[in-house]
């Protein structure tokens, strides 16, 4: 593959990174397995690359291989050394913006997320994405009224797990 | 306010924290080996592809020698040569499964592809056993239906050996090393698919619940 297509693919990449990081996110739950997930997404990425026609947004492009490495391709690495849990040092800004009830709601939001079984992880992902109903059943595969009403249980689920 | 939307707010302001990689990290990144799945399963079919059509050429030419006195050669041969061409089908429907997997498939459809690639190599393992067994049982019968060739064939000294226990023992070896093999064979699946496919399967299996 040549030096520019490499230097491409790398500059749209950086503008798009934080996507990567979203899916990674949703799928792991401490810094190591995060990184092991993020770099094979982007090798999957960069293989993917050349056949990129752009008939599509590369964001959209984006997500779909995210999903598809964090749900069918990627295996854990069994070298995963117990770190620390996201759910306890969260990515997010834990500031003044909440106060004490929706900082323990979140949390246990984030945990119940990873609970979540690897589809349902994507579909709760493609929702706090603001994807509509017809990228979530194109994405993923299955029809759109499934999708809906999977989203449905998914979304019960949680508020189960919040107020029980 | 409503759960959900507080997890969504909170949600989109995460984007600021999370670190921003450098060229240079990124240069770095895709010049890694991947380590998916897809890449383990091309490996190891590939390994049983060879490891089927290898275990051919290490039959001993005394073997031979022995089917020789029976007459069996020719069929013999003539089975190794489908055998040879079967093979090669098999190689091209595993290529072209292969090949046909991508990652910008929809989720549903790359799991199908892989899963088909998969199942065309355990399709070629069972074909493999199949004919293994096949073989053994009708080259049993015919050796068996001819029992002073096979004394002949196995006893070329001529030692005094009682007939009956040596058909019995040779029966009953036989069929222990069928078993042997069979469950050795049954443990490799389930380590393979115990650490390659466990999860794959589920996922798929619950995509398909969903469009049932």
């Amino acid at each position: 593959m040549n030096k520019e297509l490499e230097h491409k693919f790398i500059s749209e990449f950086q503008e798009h990174q934080k996507i990567i990081h979203k899916v990674c996110r949703i799928y792991t739950n401490n810094q190591e397995s995060h990184n092991d997930l993020f770099q094979e997404i982007t090798i999957q990425l960069w293989k993917a690359y050349p056949k990129f026609r752009g008939d599509s947004k590369l964001s959209t492009w984006m997500y779909r291989i995210g999903l598809n490495t964090a749900i069918t391709l990627y295996r854990k690495s069994k070298r995963t050394i117990k770190t620390q849990d996201f759910d306890t040092v969260l990515h997010r800004i834990k500031s003044t913006d909440y106060d004490n009830t929706e900082e323990e709601q979140l949390n246990l939001m984030y945990k119940a997320i990873h609970q979540l079984s690897d589809i349902d992880k994507g579909l709760i992902f493609l929702y706090l994405e603001d994807k509509n109903y017809r990228e979530i059943s194109e994405t993923l595969g299955i029809s759109e009224v499934n999708a809906r009403v999977k989203m449905n249980r998914i979304k019960t689920r949680l508020k189960t797990i919040l107020n029980p | 306010m409503d759960e959900l939307e507080l997890l969504k707010k909170d949600w989109k302001k995460q984007d600021a924290n999370f670190p921003k990689l450098s060229y240079n990290e990124i240069y770095k990144m895709i010049h890694k080996k991947s380590s998916s799945i897809v890449k383990w399963i091309f490996i190891i079919c590939i390994a049983e592809l060879f490891f089927w059509s290898a275990i051919n050429l290490f039959v001993p030419e005394k073997y031979l020698e022995i089917y020789e006195k029976f007459n069996l050669k020719t069929f013999l041969y003539i089975t190794q040569g489908l055998h040879y061409f079967v093979i090669l089908v098999f190689i091209y429907l595993f290529y072209k499964n292969y090949k046909s997997i991508s990652v910008i498939d929809n989720t549903n459809l790359l799991m199908q592809k892989i899963i088909k690639t998969r199942k065309t190599v355990n399709y070629y393992v069972y074909y493999n056993i199949t004919l293994y067994v096949l073989l053994s049982i009708v080259v049993n019968i015919i050796m068996f239906s001819n029992p002073e060739t096979l004394i002949e064939a196995l006893n070329p000294d001529n030692k005094a050996i009682d007939d009956d226990k040596f058909f019995n023992i040779m029966l009953i070896a036989q069929v222990i090393a069928l078993f042997v093999v069979l469950g050795l064979l049954w443990g490799y699946y389930r380590i393979i698919y115990g650490i390659l496919l466990k999860r794959l399967n589920r996922n798929f299996k619950e995509l398909e619940t969903l469009n049932d």
